[in-house]
């Protein structure tokens, strides 16, 4: 009896352990986020992760600085965002602290899910709050095929940007994610592309020489809405489609035109097994994402001819957007995704303001008045791509990744005017090791290795040679803890 | 006479057993179980859900099917594991296939449908004869059952 009571504790202890460390949560993006298990959640669970990182980016200065066009010696991809500051330090990056639940267990076709930043980024910086709430929203589960979720949270997109980033297996974002899908929303008055010019009278007020002119926060890959998705089960086959309409205004919570975003997806995946963010299976998805954005152009246009910006002055309305599809697989230790992703309307050509044009270097006569346009992202289009894949190595806690990233920017940049053609193309090489100190705590180690280009452009041209810059941007490295709780 | 009276009780005490067994079949599902343990789940932690099944689970994995009885008694808030639409429901099928009996306390199925304007529907595994906490006293003192609240 005796022996027998022993092996009953010993199989309880093993549950405990067992259950201790097994991811409870739904099966996909859209279901993870959007739900909880059926009368199988509590009312309230805290939860949050803290990532914190040290960088050092080892690009050289621009050596042109002083001729037409080339007025910084470190461009901010050179620079550690959000500050835009340094090319090294320690950073709190991201310190996320939310609850999910039912608020009426008794009912398991309610939830809900809240969730804020307070770290130091792009969701935090823009607009000077130290703390941002980006997720708030209720899910309906009433209906069978068609549950409603409604309020702020991230909206059904690409893969990289979709899942929870506490499972993202690298520091930094891809260049199509970041510069394409991680939008940057217009100013609300018009900001000149002359950042970092001293003495220079900017159209906002502020004089002050520096980089970072956003006064909103980034979109976080996120609106406010409504969207009525489910999931459904065949075989070993999951399939899932969201629909939403949003804001279009990302974290800011308001709607700032009368437009609304509209938002598609669709995924399949053969699941292979385990459930939760770490489900081993096979996903394929598409998605599509079209709204308006309203942005200020200069208030007085240049004059007619070379350079003459062929759009109305002052506020006018874009269209905006972005499609793709993709696949990833992720199967006894082994990840592998791939996906392409394209865009159209509102092509952010900052990044160290919400800038969708380049206008030519030059004195105005005055501020809010334009410089010849040289390319505009406005109207213009872009594509990219990425493949990464990871590999956990057996029996150890280590696992190594691989990622390269290009994107492709104003694709359609020679059909404007000017001097040179401003197509950029971006190409990352990622390579990073992960060392999982247990499973809610890992230490990742990458190393960027980054090759940016622009179109043929006279060197150094009397209008500013971007490859000025770009050919100076080097490696980024990069070691970062992070810790779920 | 006394033939026939034995007859007739025979039969009478056949069916009584009968009736009961169709609830709380133990003794007829595991005429060989030497182990007995009721396991009570009234805790509101969603956790404790996983905990008892992967409890109810290794202990049948230990002591095999045919050797061990187990009953899963969940009142108060743990009875949310026997609602209907619990996201566990497949494991729950999963264990009533290995002999694994649930019950649901009636005083909480009660109280339930008073907040609710409705009873909540019940996992088809379950049965719900009376209140949690006497069946748990039953399975104790009458049948030999081992209580483990995990």
């Amino acid at each position: 009896m005796k022996m027998a009571m022993k092996k009953v504790a010993l199989a309880m202890a093993c549950a405990g352990g067992m259950a201790a460390t097994m991811q409870v949560e739904a099966a996909n993006w859209t279901m993870l986020q959007g739900t909880e298990p059926t009368s199988a959640a509590g009312r309230m669970k805290m939860w949050g992760f803290i990532e914190t990182n040290y960088k050092i980016d080892d690009s050289d200065k621009n050596k042109y600085v002083g001729t037409p066009g080339n007025n910084y010696e470190y461009v901010p991809p050179k620079l550690l965002q959000p500050d835009l500051e340094s090319q090294k330090g320690f950073s709190a990056f991201r310190a996320r602290i939310g609850a999910r639940g039912q608020g009426m267990p008794l009912d398991g076709k309610v939830n809900y899910f809240i969730l804020a930043e307070y770290a130091n980024n792009g969701i935090t910086h823009g607009g000077g709050s130290s703390v941002k709430m980006t997720d708030a929203s209720i899910t309906l589960n009433q209906i069978k095929g068609a549950r409603i979720r409604m309020g702020a949270f991230k909206v059904p997109t690409f893969e990289e940007g979709y899942q929870a980033i506490h499972v993202f297996d690298y520091i930094e974002f891809t260049q199509v994610a970041n510069q394409l899908m991680l939008e940057r929303y217009p100013n609300k008055v018009y900001t000149e592309n002359r950042n970092n010019e001293v003495g220079f009278a900017y159209t906002d007020g502020n004089s002050e020489s520096r980089f970072n002119r956003f006064d909103q926060p980034v979109g976080a890959f996120r609106d406010v809405g409504l969207q009525v998705f489910d999931m459904f089960k065949q075989k070993d086959w999951e399939h899932t489609y969201a629909f939403m309409i949003g804001n279009g205004n990302g974290v800011n919570f308001n709607d700032n035109d009368e437009n609304l975003d509209r938002y598609f997806y669709w995924s399949s995946e053969k699941v292979f097994a385990g459930k939760g963010p770490f489900r081993q299976g096979l996903k394929m998805f598409a998605w599509h994402q079209a709204g308006k954005r309203t942005l200020q152009n200069p208030a007085v246009p240049f004059p007619a001819g070379a350079g003459a910006d062929p759009e109305p002055a002052g506020e006018t309305e874009y269209d905006r957007t972005r499609s793709g599809l993709g696949v990833k697989y992720n199967r006894k230790g082994i990840r592998f995704t791939a996906e392409y992703l394209k865009g159209e309307g509102m092509i952010f050509l900052g990044p160290d303001n919400p800038t969708f044009t380049i206008t030519a270097p030059g004195a105005i006569a005055a501020p809010g008045e334009a410089r010849p346009l040289l390319a505009d992202g406005r109207e213009g289009e872009s594509d990219g791509w990425y493949i990464e894949g990871g590999y956990q190595i057996p029996k150890t806690k280590w696992e190594v990744d691989a990622r390269y990233d290009v994107y492709n920017r104003l694709t359609d940049a020679k059909k404007l005017a000017g001097p040179c053609a401003f197509e950029f193309t971006f190409k990352t090489i990622t390579l990073g090791a992960q060392y999982h100190i247990n499973r809610k705590t890992r230490l990742t180690m990458n190393v960027m290795d980054r090759d940016f280009n622009s179109g043929e452009c006279p060197s150094p041209a009397a209008g500013g040679n971007p490859n000025n810059n770009l050919h100076t941007v080097g490696k980024r490295y990069g070691i970062q803890l992070r810790h779920i709780f | 006479m006394l033939k026939y009276t034995t007859k007739w009780s025979a039969m009478l005490v056949a069916l009584a057993l009968i009736a009961g067994g169709m609830q709380f079949a133990v003794a007829a599902d595991k005429p060989f179980a030497s182990k007995k343990i009721v396991l009570q789940i009234s805790d509101p932690n969603p956790f404790k859900q996983t905990l008892v099944l992967n409890v109810a689970n290794n202990i049948i994995k230990e002591y095999g099917v045919d050797n061990v009885a187990v009953e899963i008694v969940a009142f108060g808030p743990g009875l949310r594991l026997l609602f209907e639409d619990n996201a566990n429901s497949g494991r729950i099928q999963g264990l009533a296939s290995s002999g694994v009996q649930f019950y649901a306390c009636s005083n909480t199925v009660n109280n339930m449908a008073k907040k609710l304007g409705h009873k909540p529907a019940l996992n088809k595994n379950a049965t719900s004869q009376g209140p949690g906490v006497v069946r748990i006293v039953k399975l104790v003192t009458e049948d030999g059952y081992t209580l483990v609240k995990p």
